[in-house]
């Protein structure tokens, strides 16, 4: 095989198959200092997190953890993204690449101790313009040995919308500034000019500049552990240990495709609309073929690049496709660039995933991440078998808003009061978490003191939604619903784009999670605030809403399958007075295993903990259980002669 | 429910000539892949997923910048 790739000089047998010999041949170093160096890169990336979590001003970054930090390889290995830290997911995949291409770009040769260099352009780097890619060229002995990078959101980059989040941008003059390829220092010193293009486009300064000094400082952090290593284990051992941390996980991915019988699988996810009107939905096509050790994903036939700023783009693609492959083949060794060695992905340009410029506008691309790793757990779901998992809700729902306090200061919220957070689906390890960001993101959850703190909306609710999870032998994780009451008037920007069938796909015989929704509850129909009390659950809240999104019965507008399709931006920003509810529920997570295996004491133990409802483990489960899960919940009962029968019957009815 | 699903682009792939060394089978073709190191322009085995070769593309594969073509001298 002809192959001019730098890979090539990775082992062809397995590496535990290599004697002392040749390891030391092929890496300059012996195994032991290899893996030590090898976990000491990773030790550096989160040490670098960490800085930055501990002394970032902007809420983002300090209750989002809103960025990621990689360690990445010389031009001459062709920069292998060695260490990645334990953080946003979505960056990850996409940095390998991204720290290549700015760097190719402005020249290699053109770099120096002491320099920092800059990009956000979505098309060179992935992501979006919020996220800046900093990136720091160590240097030993005048050569460059490493690069140490964060990529961080920053609150705002300009464009017409305070904050950026919004999938309502047509193109790349509406999105935001963009950053080509930039000294931000040199000579360790700050390069004004560039400075001033951020400054001078970017609203929040105040939050922005502290920030960038702090991810400069947690550079300088990288740069001396990554000396500090060298000088300790010598320069061969270390480039040898970062393409050894490449190779581990190749070699894992390698080992576990072997695993999956060879064939094509085909899959396909989606997105509900754009924003510019409800008249196209979107969908994301994976065909996946698999051979051996190898595997080739094809986007061929995914929906063209929308109107407006929902899409993806190709680095993206790769980072959705790699996440995937993560969860369903190789979960044990760490996320490097070599987990790509053996993955193909074939992505025609100018799709919903692969959006070029200048019409392509790429904001809130996650939107399509999600999907496309769900088009893959999709296509791969019968042939995993048991190893299978379920569907997450798929939609990160963001709620942005601004407006003016009562003494006219202006504030500003990003995704603080969304249904950003929810359920994933189930394994056969056991039921699934109900409270997280979904499977292609990897961030904390801001705390309602801090919200509340920050901005004039009170959360009334953040809780279970019963009967909404996937049923199975192990359960979906169960649906979010979230109310905030927003105290001033404000502007809404909201973007649920995954509820015209849900997301959260069984598996192994498990049934979907529930479609969620979102609707405005203005203070005309309930004022929370005259009432003293919250506003309920039961169907019949619903009917005086105005529906954000959802499929609805038109009438009640209460959750029907059947009903009609609302469309997140029918009102691309939603005013709203002082007293109007948000309420955000998210789709539910998908089951593992067939529900009437599900022991039924741990369905009781569902229906005590108000995840599932009586009459759900009877319809969903056939589980019979008296009691009053609300009132007396440690005295439920199941009713176990009921429970056989009523199983017997479901069963019977399959056929 | 006015919906409109749009087919989307393919990439076509260019069948090329031969047999693969790996299964001998004659399904050799040419086409542009996003994989460990950035974008190639691979000839592979269709049958086996064997690559015949692998030529590093353009870093941005086919993205073409709103900026391409700017010529400042
Ligand atoms: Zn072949």
């Amino acid at each position: 095989m002809t192959d001019t790739s730098v890979e090539s000089n990775a082992p062809t047998v397995p590496l535990k198959d290599l004697d002392d010999a040749q390891f030391q041949e092929l890496y300059g170093t012996d195994r032991f200092t290899a893996t030590v160096l090898s976990s000491r890169v990773r030790y550096i990336v989160d040490h670098m997190c960490t800085g930055l979590l501990n002394n970032a001003f902007s809420q983002i970054l300090r209750d989002w953890y809103d960025f990621a930090a990689t360690i990445s390889g010389p031009p001459a290995q062709n920069y292998p993204m060695s260490a990645v830290s334990n953080s946003l997911a979505l960056f990850l995949g996409t940095m390998c690449d991204a720290v290549r291409n700015t760097v190719e770009e402005y020249g290699s040769e053109n770099l120096r101790p002491g320099d920092v260099l800059i990009c956000n352009d979505p098309y060179r780097s992935g992501t979006h313009v919020n996220d800046i890619l900093f990136i720091r060229p160590v240097f030993v002995d005048g050569e460059i040995i490493s690069f140490v990078s964060l990529r961080a959101h920053q609150l705002d980059m300009g464009g017409v919308v305070p904050g950026g989040f919004s999938g309502t941008k047509r193109n790349v003059y509406e999105n935001g500034l963009v950053i080509a390829p930039n000294l931000l220092y040199r000579d360790d010193r700050p390069l004004a000019p560039t400075f001033n293009l951020i400054f001078d486009n970017a609203r929040l300064a105040a939050l922005l500049l502290p920030d960038i000094k702090t991810i400069y400082q947690n550079l300088l952090l990288g740069e001396r552990l990554v000396i500090e290593s060298v000088e300790r284990y010598g320069v061969q051992a270390y480039l040898g240990a970062l393409r050894y941390s490449t190779d581990v996980s190749a070699d894992a991915m390698r080992e576990g495709l072997l695993g999956l019988p060879d064939g094509v699988y085909l899959g396909e996810d989606g997105i509900d609309a754009d924003g510019v009107d409800d008249s196209i939905e979107y969908r994301i096509r994976v065909r996946i073929t698999k051979v051996g050790g190898r595997v080739e994903i094809d986007l061929s036939g995914t929906s063209p690049q929308a109107r407006s700023s929902v899409n993806g783009t190709m680095l993206d693609a790769k980072t959705a496709v790699g996440i995937a492959f993560k969860y369903l083949i190789d979960r044990h060794t760490p996320f490097t660039s070599g987990t790509y060695r053996d993955i193909d992905i074939v992505i025609p340009p100018g799709t919903v995933v692969s959006a070029t410029p200048p019409d392509g506008a790429v904001f809130i691309y996650w939107e399509t991440s999600e999907p496309l790793l769900h088009a893959v757990f999709r296509a791969l779901r019968d042939a995993l078998g048991e190893e299978a998992v379920g569907g997450s809700f798929a939609s990160l729902n963001l709620h942005n808003a601004h407006g003016l306090t009562d003494d006219g200061t202006p504030w500003l919220t990003a995704c603080q009061t969304g249904g950003e957070h929810g359920p994933w689906g189930a394994t056969r390890h056991g039921d699934a978490d109900s409270y997280t960001v979904f499977y292609t993101a990897n961030n904390l959850d801001p705390a309602t003191e801090a919200i509340e703190a920050d901005i004039p909306g009170v959360i009334l609710r953040k809780e279970y939604a019963p009967d909404t999870a996937g049923a199975g032998t192990n359960r979906g994780g169960a649906a979010v619903r979230k109310d905030t009451l927003w105290l001033t008037a404000a502007e809404h920007f909201t973007s649920p784009l995954h509820v015209r069938a849900p997301s959260g796909i069984g598996v192994h015989g498990g049934a979907d999670g529930a479609a969620g929704a979102c609707w405005i509850f203005p203070p005309e129909t309930f004022d929370v605030r005259e009432q003293k009390r919250m506003l309920g659950t039961n169907t019949e809240v619903y009917a005086g809403s105005v529906p954000v999104t959802g499929v609805l019965d038109p009438q009640t507008k209460a959750l029907d399958p059947a009903g009609e399709y609302f469309y997140f931006a029918s009102t691309p920003n939603w005013q709203t007075s002082p007293g109007t509810v948000f309420r955000y529920l998210t789709n539910g997570g998908g089951g593992w295993g067939d529900p009437l295996r599900r022991d039924p004491e741990r369905v009781k133990r569902d229906v005590r903990d108000e995840y599932v409802t009586i009459e759900g483990a009877y319809r969903d489960y056939g589980v019979v259980i008296t009691g009053d899960p609300r009132f007396a919940p440690e005295q439920l009962v199941v009713d176990l002669e009921a429970t056989h029968a009523r199983r017997r019957e479901l069963l019977a009815r399959r056929g | 429910m006015h919906t409109d699903v749009n087919p989307g682009p393919r990439v076509e792939r260019q069948p090329a000539d031969g047999a693969c060394p790996g299964c001998g089978k004659a399904e050799l073709s040419r086409y542009p892949v996003l994989s460990e190191g950035g974008w190639y322009q691979v000839v592979k085995c269709g049958a086996c997923l064997h690559s015949v070769s692998r030529k590093p593309w353009g870093l941005l594969g086919p993205i073409t910048l709103t900026s391409h073509g700017l010529v400042l001298d």
